[in-house]
């Protein structure tokens, strides 16, 4: 099995602004281990988002190929990407974008709804990862009642609840106070540690980067410095 | 279903909008509810029967149709005159005169609540060949049965329909006497008998046909024997049940080749074609309710709910990206939205329709709507899957284009414009 | 709950004007605003998908609300026009109607000379008539056009005079009928069957002249219509059509015309129904009136008659008209009703997409009240461009011919078959207009209070 568990291979993605042609990634290779966390820095415009939805399925290199665990991505259908989305990859945003109307464990239930689970199993897995995020206790509150740092550990949960290798998450912490910040990265370094979670995270904030295995920057499009090829320990 | 406990939780989310979209589809499919009632009451009015079919026999060319009593006995038969011709059996037979008049003797005063048109006939046709009231059964039946002893009892009895006994303020046992103004100076007095059972007779009475005669006759003898001016005219209509097609153009030629009814000439048509040739005169205001009201009416509510649903569509962007994001398919968002939209149209469509009938036929006692001899239309009992089809189906086309344009929400897109 | 009633009628009575006074009142709110209209105008420019559906939206229910009121004002138009001031109908006593009425040969001619009746040439001006409705079967007709229909026949003695009387004229082209209501077929062998000569009313021509098969029409000298010279059959004769009448807006449009004494005795109808006099003028025909009636038994006494003032006669037909004007004036407050929810809609969804706009505005120091009447502003804008485009699409059915009825209601006797010429007048419009700023303020009031109850602070988190 390939430790090298995401592979985004030579891809380009350009954009079309009017008559003007926009490149946001160009050429870009990058590879995350199973179980690195990597952190994606970088200006603005500089194409780390993009980099993460391509990572996550959510968009399509203009060229190139991006490669998660055994599986193309960048060539399967918007169908089989869904399919792929439920149990593959887990989404962390900035924004945590619950879903307002429903409480904390039914946001968590969400994406177990796609999968064929009995409710009894689907009980199990939320209360488990909202366990897990430390929110046992507030299983039943609306987003609208949690704290920043509680909604994004929400968040969280959701995107662990299907047990997905891989996480990518896009600012965890931007919207965060400094404490909650802190928490949050905690949890996703216990995330990796103890679950061997597959990580990349798009982040402004040095401290955040400081907590990865790995802090890879991105400039117009293009890494400014070659990811040093760690050795396969695995 | 998952998905449906989703698309219930947005229905909930906004309720304002919600509320609003299926108020709006109650009270359309509530106007096209009534619209349809009637026009499917016409049109199962003008549909030819293959079997069973009642036939009315007429005067040839006049509207109104008058003929003379002296037709009634031959004509009741199917005017049987050679040998071999088929004979109509009395059970399958009934004459109609009509007998207008209000019990305020001052014409002046003539208004919707002293006014009276009754049916004169035999007492048995009631039970036997009056449309709805011959298939009465249960209680109702009983009832009537009961009634129709006692008016073949009592020469001056009559029947009366629940409304038309409320407007004239009497009850069974009452006597009044009613001012004629088609049979001047027959001035008749009348005991209730009995009351039709509620429905399409609420505004309906009924009288002995012989009593509206002998009191012709009466006149007459009072006038040194001249005539009443109605005399000679006083038998409207003659209605025959036939087994099928077959002895109908039988009986159809007897009626028309008998000698005896040249002055006047006479006609025979289906109950179905009469009222068909009655419709005529509305045919464009039909044509209007069916092909111009009804499909406005329907538009407009698909107008309405598309607008409410591509609104919600544009405000969840977010969310149905999100939802992307979890794995959820696009078909699957599709669904989302279009079951929204279904929900509130089915259950809207639902309670309307559902009201509508109960409220109508329940409460109102039908639907006023004067057209040709019609005074008042119930809404059939298919109505509660019209309300079903017509909430259903303006939803779904009202929602078929916020759900595609929902489903091809692009994930990039929506975060690209957040983050 | 009368005073309710009366307020109504007045505003009904006055629609153009209490459009005019609403449209002053919806621009006068535009000055008040202060908030500028073209914000207003700039956001239904921006949301225009939802704005367009909702417009249509407006669209069809005012241009329903049109069609059916042309409908009704065409009859209204039939009732009034089809009276002549100064002529009185006279039918025989007890009769409601003229198909009820048998009128005897004796009394008419004593009838005719009274004094008071307008004389020509020393001749009474009076149309001595034999109405009746037959029932006409259509022999070969056109797919979807009726099999049978309501023919009223109108059988005159001497057509020129009855034409006076009714105020009605020939078309170019056209002869009354011959003095023995027969003649000579065109075309036809000498000794065949003469044919029935009738003159048909204008509406009546037309319908007649659809009833034909298309490739006979396809052949005919007017594909729309009978002309002079066209047949058609009916009891086993041949009818030809003589003469067409010039299109009197009224009641006599739908009717055919030939000789009574060949009508009616071929529809079993041997006497006079009908009777109808001239006096000099409106005062006059109301004291005949009550002279033929026997009006406090000082008047006529040969025989008893029953007199209507003829103008009266056909008001009081108007029975149908009400019964149709209430249908359409429901059916438009529902469909409005219906239509104000959904203008609820769109207006909820402007406002929470604009909430922070809303903030702005606070901010700067617009009153909660400029906030209301801006939003209130958009919603009526919303109505008048879709009020006026349905409008706009209801003057198409302006001049639309359609078949209908009236009558006088139960206890006024029968009704008349007529044709009718659809009008949509600045009456009708006025309504339509009317009803679209109805539905736009109702619509847009609740919304546009929940948008002056933003606190700005709220408004802006």
């Amino acid at each position: 099995m390939n430790p090298e568990y995401v592979r985004v291979l030579h891809v380009h993605k350009w954009f079309r602004r009017g008559s003007e042609q926009v490149d946001v990634l160009n050429d870009l290779t990058l590879q995350v281990a199973e179980g690195e966390f990597v952190g994606l820095m970088g200006p603005s415009g500089s194409g780390k988002t993009t980099l993460l939805n391509l990572i996550a399925g959510l968009d399509r290199p203009t060229s190139g190929e991006v490669w998660v665990k055994d599986q193309c991505i960048s060539a399967m259908s918007e169908g089989q990407l869904a399919g792929w989305r439920t149990r593959g990859i887990g989404f962390v945003f900035q924004f945590y974008h619950l879903l307002p109307v429903l409480s904390a464990y039914r946001n968590v239930e969400m994406p177990l709804l796609l999968l064929p689970l009995t409710a009894a199993e689907r009980k199990e897995r939320v209360l488990t990862a909202l366990d897990l995020v430390g929110l046992a206790d507030r299983v039943h509150h609306r987003p609208g009642q949690l704290s920043g740092g509680q909604q994004q550990r929400v968040g969280i949960a959701r995107a662990i609840v299907t047990d997905p290798d891989l996480i990518v998450a896009d600012e965890p912490t931007g919207d965060l106070d400094a404490k909650s910040a802190e928490e949050i990265l905690a949890l996703l370094c216990e995330l990796k540690t103890s679950l061997n979670k597959t990580i990349v995270m798009v982040t402004h904030d040095p401290r955040a980067a400081a907590r990865a295995d790995r802090v890879v920057h991105l400039e117009k499009g293009q890494l400014v410095t070659e990811p040093t090829p760690i050795s396969a320990a695995m | 279903m998952n998905l449906l406990r989703l698309v219930i939780d947005n229905l909930v989310r906004n309720p304002m909008r919600t509320i609003l979209t299926s108020l709006a589809t109650m009270i359309m499919v509530l106007v096209v509810t009534g619209v349809f009632s009637i026009l499917s009451f016409l049109a199962a009015a003008t549909t030819e029967k293959a079997e069973n079919m009642k036939g009315i026999v007429s005067e040839r060319w006049q509207i109104p149709s008058q003929m003379p009593w002296s037709y009634a006995a031959s004509l009741k038969e199917g005017a049987p005159y050679q040998p071999g011709d088929l004979k109509v059996a009395p059970k399958d037979s009934m004459t109609w005169s009509f007998y207008g008049g209000s019990t305020d003797s001052n014409p002046k005063n003539r208004s919707v609540n002293t006014i009276l048109f009754a049916f004169c006939l035999e007492p048995q046709a009631l039970l036997t060949m009056m449309d709805d009231l011959d298939t009465l059964k249960g209680p109702p039946r009983k009832d009537l049965e009961a009634s129709v002893a006692k008016l073949e009892q009592n020469r001056i009895g009559i029947i009366l329909g629940r409304e038309r006994a409320k407007s004239l303020g009497k009850a069974v046992g009452d006597r009044f006497t009613v001012y004629s103004f088609n049979y001047k100076d027959i001035n008749l007095e009348f005991e209730v008998v009995g009351l039709f059972p509620p429905g399409r007779y609420d505004l309906s009475s009924a009288i002995r046909g012989d009593y509206l005669q002998s009191s012709l006759d009466a006149w007459s003898r009072e006038h040194n024997g001249q005539l009443h001016p109605m005399a000679g005219k006083s038998l409207n209509l003659v209605w025959l049940r036939l087994k099928d097609q077959k002895i109908f153009s039988q009986v159809s030629d007897q009626i028309l080749t008998n000698p005896s009814f040249t002055s006047p000439s006479v006609k025979f048509e289906t109950a179905s074609s009469g009222v068909g040739t009655f419709l005529q005169a509305y045919r464009d205001l039909i044509w209007g309710m069916q092909w111009l009201l009804a499909p406005a009416i329907l538009f407009t509510l698909s107008l309405v709910i598309s607008n409410s649903i591509s609104i919600n569509v544009r405000e969840r962007r977010t969310e149905f990206a999100v939802l992307k994001v979890l794995g959820f398919r696009p078909w699957q968002i599709l669904l989302l939205v279009l079951l929204e939209a279904l929900l509130v149209g089915v259950t809207s469509g639902l309670v309307s329709a559902g009201g509508t009938y109960l409220l109508v036929n329940n409460v109102m006692g039908g639907l006023r709507f004067p057209i040709a001899f019609f005074g008042s239309f119930y809404i059939p009992e298919a109505a509660w899957w019209w309300g079903v089809a017509i909430g259903g189906g303006t939803a779904f086309v009202g929602s078929v284009f916020p759900a595609w344009s929902a489903r091809t929400v692009k994930v990039a897109e929506v975060f690209a414009k957040v983050a | 709950m009368t005073q309710l009633f009366a307020v109504l009628t007045f505003f009904w009575n006055h629609r153009p004007e209490t459009l005019a006074v609403a449209l002053l009142a919806v621009a006068g709110l535009g000055l008040i605003s202060r908030v500028p209209v073209a914000y207003s105008a700039m956001n239904l420019v921006v949301r225009w998908w939802t704005v367009s559906l909702t417009i249509f939206a407006f669209v069809l229910v005012i241009g329903l609300l049109i069609v059916m009121l042309a409908f009704v004002n065409g009859m209204y138009a039939l009732t009034k026009t089809s009276g002549q001031p100064g002529n009185v109908i006279i039918l025989a006593d007890g009769a409601t109607d003229e198909s009820f009425s048998n009128l005897a040969i004796t009394d008419v001619s004593d009838i005719a000379n009274q004094p008071g009746i307008v004389r020509v040439d020393n001749a009474p001006l009076v149309s001595r008539e034999t109405y009746v409705i037959v029932n006409q079967p259509i022999i070969d007709g056109a797919e979807g056009r009726p099999k049978r229909r309501f023919l009223q026949v109108r059988g005159v003695d001497n057509p020129e005079i009855s034409a006076t009387v009714h105020g009605l004229k020939l078309m170019p082209e056209s002869r009354w009928f011959s003095d023995a209501g027969v003649g000579p077929l065109p075309g036809a062998p000498i000794d065949a069957a003469p044919a029935v000569e009738i003159v048909l009313g204008n509406g009546i021509a037309r319908e007649l002249g659809l009833d034909r098969k298309p490739e006979v029409r396809a052949k005919a000298k007017d594909a729309e219509r009978l002309v002079p010279g066209d047949t058609f059959a009916l009891n086993n004769r041949t009818w030809l059509v003589v003469g067409v009448l010039e299109s009197s807006g009224g009641t006599y449009d739908s009717e055919v015309w030939g000789k009574q004494s060949l009508l009616g005795p071929m529809f079993g109808k041997d006497n006079y129904s009908t009777l109808v006099i001239r006096t000099k003028d409106a005062a006059t025909a109301e004291q005949m009136r009550d002279f033929f009636a026997n009006k406090d038994d000082k008047g006529y006494t040969k025989a008893k008659l029953n007199a209507i003032v003829e103008t009266k006669y056909f008001e009081g037909l108007s029975q149908t008209n009400v019964q149709f004007l209430i249908g359409a004036v429901i059916v438009a407050v529902f469909t409005a009703v219906g239509g104000i929810f959904g203008v609820m809609n769109t207006m909820f969804a402007a406002i929470s997409q604009r909430t922070r706009d809303i903030g702005v505005l606070r901010l700067l120091g617009f009153r909660r009240s400029q906030i209301l009447v801006s939003f209130l502003l958009e919603s009526m804008l919303l109505a008048i461009i879709g009020g006026a485009l349905g409008c706009a699409i209801g003057c198409f059915a302006d001049g639309w011919t359609a078949n209908s009825i009236v009558s006088g209601g139960p206890g006024g006797g029968g009704g008349k078959f007529v044709v009718l010429k659809m009008q949509v007048d600045a009456a009708v419009l006025s309504t339509g207009m009317l009803l679209a700023l109805t539905m736009g303020f109702f619509g847009g009031l609740i919304p546009s209070i929940s948008a002056m109850r933003l606190t700005a602070l709220d408004a802006l988190r």
